[in-house]
């Protein structure tokens, strides 16, 4: 009855973890094009993506807007690869035989690349903190903190999974 | 590893094939022969037990330790 519920969570979870990577993959793109756009029309850095207005910023200089375009797809991609890794580990998982080594080496990956999230988050808020003293009305809009502290999360998650392999193997041996 | 399962010595010693014995003491052919072949990780006392009761000798019969 638990396996069965524990089956079903990671279903819905999976199908969440797809969706979550089309979306971020569609917002990068809509974002990229609208950028391209752009360049030849100022007037579409008025709204890149569902209102998000870099107008001033194109205005002020065109290789920070281009800057911090780059970065917000950058994140974006960054998080959308998380996500597909996400659905590849929950694809892998077998209830039967949950603790393999391919699971956990997607789970150190995961944590890496959020880890080189928080990196170009650092970088796009430091740009966007820098630009603030130039321009009114611009805030970062991430929490940088918190994407250390998701990558240290996981990748605890996947040393104490990498033993939970070393376990299920002796356990396997045990006649 | 430094524990040796001689149970294939016993095996020839009490004329038993390797299926009979996984018939008598209710255990797979595929997990006798991670036994036998010195694979195994662990044995339980049960299936310690149960195989010294078939082969009718102690657990020091089947289980040498040797300082590697």
């Amino acid at each position: 009855m638990k396996s069965s519920k524990t089956v079903a969570i990671l279903t819905t979870m999976n199908v969440l973890a797809w969706i979550t990577f089309i979306g971020l993959l569609i917002k990068a793109g809509a974002i990229l094009f609208s950028y391209l756009v752009s360049v030849r029309n100022p007037e579409a850095a008025k709204n890149l993506y569902l209102d998000l207005n870099l107008s001033g910023i194109r205005e002020y200089d065109f290789w920070h807007y281009t800057g911090i375009v780059s970065m917000l797809v950058a994140i974006l991609l960054i998080e959308a690869y998380t996500a597909f890794l996400v659905t590849r580990v929950l694809s892998k998982i077998k209830m039967s035989n949950p603790f393999t080594l391919e699971v956990v080496s997607i789970m150190e990956r995961i944590s890496y690349f959020i880890f080189g999230t928080w990196i170009v988050v650092m970088l796009y808020d430091a740009q966007i903190g820098w630009l603030s003293k130039n321009l009114q009305g611009l805030e970062g809009h991430y929490i940088s903190g918190e994407f250390i502290f998701l990558a240290g999360v996981v990748f605890v998650f996947s040393q104490i999974f990498k033993k939970g392999v070393e376990i299920q193997s002796e356990n396997e041996l045990t006649v | 590893m430094a524990i040796i399962v001689n149970l294939d010595v016993m095996m020839a010693k009490r004329k038993m094939s390797l299926n009979e014995l996984s018939d008598k003491v209710d255990l797979t052919l595929a997990n006798l022969s991670i036994l036998k072949t010195g694979k195994a990780k662990a044995i339980r006392f049960s299936t310690l037990e149960a195989i010294c009761k078939v082969l009718d000798c102690q657990p020091g019969d089947i289980l040498e330790f040797k300082n590697e």
